[in-house]
């Protein structure tokens, strides 16, 4: 599959902060890539360069092969929503959009359509000092679409959303998959983008931790899967799981996670020692754990969010599987 | 350029730049106009009424120092992008930084000029109500128009040059505001009681020696040395556009962060 983006080598040292260092990812046509990472860790830093705002201290970050400000009409190829843009408080959605629209080259009857699609019609005529936080992304987004972009860079693009708006944000992000575009879409939380992307390039401290498919994350996330089970017998349990080549954690009085299970396996197993169960889940391992791992909790912002046990220690699975 | 500029004309039009700027300068001229219509003594003890040339163009010029405003039309044509951080789309759209500098260079003397027409429309319709209620010439204050409003309309379009060129450099709003005043209201001032011969070098030397375009003559009673319109414009539009080139420089290595 072509390659929409190719980041190579890519750094960026502000003073005495190395903020990017020699980081290199692609983002593959038809698909949502998903750029995560803790707060701080460079992603919007490496979007700013992608896009020519901020300048490139090594490496190369190209569109096909050429440079941002190399594109004609760059609005027509790349559409950017990015955080911490901001409009003039007392200039109207539409009229917003149509500076974009003629400094762009771009027909202004797509202002109209762009409006339509973020469902930002209503308040067209409105200033975007009025805006909620939530209706100034969708017309972020409108911004990035005006255009018709093939490839679209959303910097942290759910925050500000309420449940809703996020839930149509995934539809939204999705259908532009669908259309061939290459979406390249940053989050500092994985599960808000869990959902929505194909490929995660995860990032820690302005490196490259991980670049791959969901689905390979999600396998290593499975390795965390167990059951998870309640009962009044745990001692006797214990037993019995000793006896056999499986791992386990008592996770409470009566509560025990029970590594890599199925209930397909443990129902029968509890039934054929007797033992009495209050509760059988089947608890997947999140990604969230994985990525947590992977950056190594190394959140700037919030140092002890991360790693603080959330992210248990991963045992093989056991013969149960 | 073309769509650039029209991209800028719409900016600053949704903004409430423009439409401040045009008040205050009505207002001013205004205000001064009917300062000249209460002066009892108007050109000379005794005689209340404007009609000799330099009267006459003086009267239709009231509003020249309104340039001040056109400076400030410059300053904030530019620096309101970063105040609003508009700044972040503004290169998205237009990459090349020298362009997008250039596209409010060509908005600030085309607005520039337009405030030089208004300015003189204010004149010409407060001036010509002094006439009337004093029972002066009217014909006499249009008869001036093409020795006053060439030069006076391009000393407009070269302030908001200069001030797009010190908005450059200077991007914080404030900072660009205060230094362009400063320099005009105080400092320069200094600079010329000091050094007579600097005056036909500063700025407002060289926008008085642009006004006489089509008037001749010059130094309005200031006894002071300037250069040929022609060269004074020069000067001027130097000042603008060479502020103006180092602000590209400068913005070309920004982080928009």
């Amino acid at each position: 599959m072509p390659s929409a983006i190719e980041v190579r080598g890519l750094g960026k040292q502000f003073g005495a902060l190395r903020a990017v260092d020699d980081l290199s990812f692609e983002v593959a046509e038809g698909r949502v890539t998903g750029f995560l990472g803790p707060n701080g860790s460079g992603k919007t830093t490496t979007l700013r360069m992608l896009l020519g705002l901020v300048s490139i201290s090594q490496g190369t970050a190209t569109f096909g092969g050429r440079r941002y400000a190399e594109l004609d009409h760059p609005v027509r190829h790349v559409g950017a929503a990015l955080e911490a843009t901001s409009f003039h408080p007392t200039r109207r959605a539409e009229d917003h959009l149509k500076t974009v629209a003629l400094a762009g080259g771009i027909p202004l009857a797509r202002v109209g359509e762009t409006l339509d699609l973020v469902g930002l019609t209503e308040v067209a005529r409105r200033r975007v000092g009025k805006f909620s936080l939530g209706m100034r992304q969708r017309l972020q987004l409108a911004t990035a679409l005006l255009g018709d972009p093939e490839i679209l860079i959303l910097d942290e693009p759910a925050n500000g959303l309420d449940p809703q708006g996020i839930q149509w944000l995934r539809t939204f992000i999705r259908n532009q998959a669908a259309l061939g575009h290459a979406v390249l879409v940053s989050s500092h939380l994985l599960s808000e983008m869990e959902e929505t992307v194909d490929d995660v390039v995860i990032i820690s401290q302005g490196r490259l931790v991980l670049q791959t498919t969901l689905a390979d994350m999600a396998a290593k996330a499975g390795t965390g899967t167990g059951m998870r089970i309640r009962t009044p017998e745990i001692h006797r349990l214990a037993e019995v799981l000793n006896a056999i080549p499986v791992g386990w954690r008592q996770t409470g009085p009566d509560t025990m996670v029970i590594d890599g299970a199925s209930p397909e396996w443990f129902g029968p197993f509890a039934a054929q020692h007797q033992i009495v169960l209050y509760e059988l889940v089947n608890e997947r391992g999140s990604l969230e754990d994985v990525f947590l791992r992977l950056t190594h909790g190394f959140d700037d912002a919030n140092p002890l969010q991360a790693g603080s046990g959330q992210s248990a220690p991963f045992r093989t699975p056991g013969a149960a599987s | 350029m073309i769509p650039v500029v029209r991209s800028e004309f719409l900016k600053i039009r949704t903004t409430a730049v423009p439409w401040v700027l045009a008040g205050i300068a009505v207002l001013l001229n205004g205000l001064l106009i009917l300062v000249i219509f209460l002066s009892q003594n108007y050109g000379g003890p005794g005689d209340d009424v404007p009609h000799t040339t330099q009267q006459l163009r003086n009267l239709l010029g009231s509003g020249f120092q309104g340039y001040l405003l056109a400076l400030m039309l410059g300053v904030l044509l530019i620096t309101i992008e970063f105040r609003h951080k508009t700044a972040t789309t503004s290169f998205l759209v237009t990459p090349r930084r020298a362009v997008f500098v250039g596209g409010k260079l060509i908005t600030a003397a085309v607005l520039g000029a337009l405030l030089g027409v208004l300015m003189l429309v204010v004149a010409l319709v407060g001036g010509g109500l002094t006439l009337w209620a004093r029972g002066g010439s009217f014909s006499g204050l249009v008869h001036q128009i093409p020795a006053v409003a060439p030069g006076f309309i391009l000393v407009f379009a070269l302030f908001a040059l200069l001030g797009v060129g010190i908005g450059s450099i200077l991007t914080n709003q404030v900072a660009a505001i205060i230094v362009s005043l400063g320099w005009f209201i105080i400092l320069e001032g200094i600079l010329v009681s000091l050094v007579h011969s600097a005056y036909k070098w500063v700025p407002t030397g060289a926008a008085d020696a642009a006004s006489n375009l089509t008037r001749g003559g010059g130094g309005g009673g200031l006894h002071l040395t300037l250069f040929d319109w022609w060269q004074g414009g020069l000067l001027m539009l130097l000042y603008g556009l060479g502020f103006a080139f180092v602000g590209s420089l400068l913005l070309a290595r920004r982080d928009i962060t």
